[in-house]
């Protein structure tokens, strides 16, 4: 393993699949990803892609009726060296040692995610406490040095406030506080800014790219927003019905996308619309997990679909050392398809 | 759009607008003495933050929150406060809703038939029901879904779905207004264009106008003829949508379009952020109150004298 070094979180042909109602959905098909020391990654893919599923596997925190089926998941960050098979954890006691002081988790809503019964502080101390085993006055400095660490004014008085009486900015920068208090290697966001106005969302992006130099993190971003991963992502994977289709560094992927559905993702943005004339919109519904995916499993909602992409899954082609896309497209024996012509109006401007 | 401007006919005209919620001896003031037209067969957007009173001065147009000032004038007629029945009936079919979040504004135990038939029900009382049925039919097909899904469950849909159920459900009363409000950021991004996709089409079919009510700028300036921008329950400025986007001048404009993310890596690693301190770039409003000025055709602003001379010099260059 030569590039143990580097490479941070590996996962290697995952499959999950849950068991609902008497049946199999197979919700993550065959996922490879390196994670790399100190990068930012944003996953980016419709509801029901995959992306959340992904991500909560490398936490522990997969609902019971789910469970890997196939590939390992490994984790090289521990302090004494030795990597961790992940996706071979049973217990509950195994993924203690993970959660909080490895790899730490923001979740979508800021307004559930917090105890309303606890005050800040509280909510806080108890994660430090549990990992660091700080007590008393030693505690409350450690907490408050946390909640100016991530920019919340006049920490000795929201110190001894409920989550009520924050705003919603406020308190999501308090689940950051949280997340950030065991000095995570890992922290994966999930969807921190979806609920948050513009402005705010600009704030909070601000301030986890400020908690990543500070801190040493490396952050997954899952989102749904592509302007969100041109701010903050180093690396961009694409996922569809529960595959990577597409990965690369984010200005190749923006300036230079090559799977037909990082084309219609991007397409249907308003920003690239024209004023009076429809917007581009993919038709049709994402595949139902709960049956074998054929071939491409975009290929049913792709006008320009190849005869090949309802046959057989394509393999990742690479387009540049960090850039691989997996459609039939990038084979030398397909014909050339040119992106939508929409697209030309994003542009690299450096 | 130059054409057009010459002969616009007022649809709706809100004048000092002011909706207040709280107890008498407690009163919160959520819109504050907001003033505008909307044209007939455009796309007005409202924009702002989360409380900043945009949802309110939509559902103050419903007539669901009652106003505590103003007047709502609908094609020359007052429709807040107390008005006479037939006026009250004329209104309710002819301003409609889209709500927000399609898996909450649906009635979970009624069949899709029911809740787009429901307001027909108040309007055409004695309607035949096959004839009644056939509305629906066609209402349904109107948003682009199939009449064989009249007798299901909304749960039964995905939330792109029950958007256009919704949809389908202000069309069966034939409006000419509809307020829209958020009606796609509950959705995800490849539906999102679908549901654009079909408001314009409906707009362009129909003569309809458009209120817009939305957070989001990338989507505004692609639907909106004119936007404006809201701020604590006031409007701070007012335009074209293209003008606004190409000389925003309130600070807090420039803030909110500082904020958007675009989906463009190299330009938005490098944007700046524009932050807004109201007491900062406000500071003598104390003595020197603002007004609502025109500062130039079409485009408004509030701001006091010291600020336009301020604007008008930016806008020279």
């Amino acid at each position: 393993m030569e590039q143990k070094n580097d490479v941070i979180l590996s996962v290697k042909n995952l499959n999950v699949k849950f068991n609902l109602r008497g049946k199999v959905l197979h919700a993550i098909r065959g996922v490879t990803l390196d994670v790399h020391r100190g990068e930012s990654l944003a996953i980016v893919g419709e509801s029901g892609s995959g992306k959340s599923v992904l991500n909560k596997n490398f936490i522990g925190l997969l609902d019971p009726n789910g469970f890997i089926s196939e590939g390992e998941i490994m984790y090289y960050g521990m302090e004494n060296g030795e990597p961790q098979l992940l996706s071979g954890y049973k217990k509950d006691r195994e993924w203690l040692k993970i959660r909080g002081k490895e790899v730490s988790m923001i979740m979508q809503d800021p307004m559930t995610s917090l105890n309303p019964l606890k005050t800040i502080g509280k909510q806080i101390g108890e994660a430090v406490e549990k990992h660091q085993g700080f007590k008393g006055a030693r505690l409350k400095e450690e907490v408050l040095q946390i909640l100016r660490d991530v920019g919340i004014e006049d920490p000795e008085r929201r110190y001894k406030q409920y989550p009520h009486e924050f705003s919603g900015g406020m308190r999501q920068r308090v689940v950051i506080a949280i997340a950030v208090a065991c000095r995570p290697k890992i922290l994966i966001c999930d969807e921190p800014t979806t609920a948050l106005d513009v402005t705010i969302q600009a704030q909070i992006l601000k301030l986890l790219k400020e908690l990543k130099e500070r801190l040493n993190l490396t952050i997954i971003f899952i989102t749904h927003d592509l302007g969100v991963v041109a701010n903050i992502a180093d690396r961009v994977a694409v996922m569809y019905a529960g595959d990577i289709i597409e990965i690369g560094m984010v200005r190749e992927v923006f300036y230079n996308p090559q799977h037909p559905y990082t084309w219609a993702l991007l397409s249907s943005l308003p920003q690239l619309g024209i004023k009076g004339e429809d917007l581009y919109a993919i038709q049709g519904t994402p595949p139902n997990l709960f049956k074998e995916v054929v071939g491409d499993a975009f290929a049913p909602r792709n006008p320009q679909a190849l005869a090949i992409d309802f046959v057989e899954q394509p393999p990742y082609f690479d387009v540049s050392p960090t850039h691989r896309a997996r459609t039939w497209l990038l084979d030398p024996r397909a014909p050339k398809v040119d992106p939508p012509a929409c697209l030309k109006k994003i542009q690299p401007s450096l | 759009m130059e054409a057009k401007k010459e002969n616009r006919e007022v649809l709706l005209s809100v004048r000092d607008l002011e909706v207040t919620f709280g107890s008498r001896r407690n009163p919160f003031k959520a819109v504050k003495g907001v003033s505008f037209d909307i044209y007939k067969g455009e796309t007005f957007g409202l924009v702002g933050e989360s409380g900043s009173g945009k949802t309110t001065i939509g559902r103050a147009i419903m007539r669901i929150h009652p106003t505590s000032g103003g007047e709502v004038i609908y094609k020359g007629e007052k429709i807040n406060g107390k008005i006479s029945k037939e006026l009250d009936k004329k209104v309710i079919s002819e301003i409609q809703m889209i709500f927000q979040d399609p898996m909450a504004s649906l009635n979970e135990r009624a069949k899709v038939d029911y809740i787009i038939a429901e307001g027909t029900y108040s309007t055409k009382k004695d309607l035949p029901k096959k004839e009644r049925m056939e509305l629906v039919d066609n209402s349904l097909l109107d948003v682009g879904l199939l009449p064989e899904f009249a007798s299901r469950f909304p749960h039964e849909f995905s939330g792109g779905q029950r958007q256009r159920i919704g949809i389908a459900r202000a069309l069966i009363m034939e409006p000419n207004f509809i307020i829209a409000d958020e009606p796609i950021s509950a959705l995800d991004v490849s539906i999102r264009a679908q549901v654009l996709n079909l408001m314009s089409k409906l707009q362009r079919e129909r003569d309809l106008t458009y209120l817009f009510i939305a957070h989001d700028l990338s989507v505004m300036r692609f639907i909106s003829d004119r936007i404006a921008v809201i701020h604590k329950g006031v409007i701070v400025e007012l335009a074209e949508c293209e003008k606004l986007f190409e000389h925003p001048l309130h600070p807090y404009t420039q803030s909110l379009l500082s904020a958007l993310p675009l989906a463009d890596p190299d330009k938005e690693k490098n944007k700046e952020l524009i932050v807004y301190h109201p007491d900062e770039c406000h500071f003598d409003y104390a003595d020197n109150p603002p007004e609502w000025v025109e500062i130039e055709e079409g485009h408004f602003i509030l701001a006091n004298a010291r600020e336009l001379e301020e604007y008008r010099a930016q806008l020279q260059k």
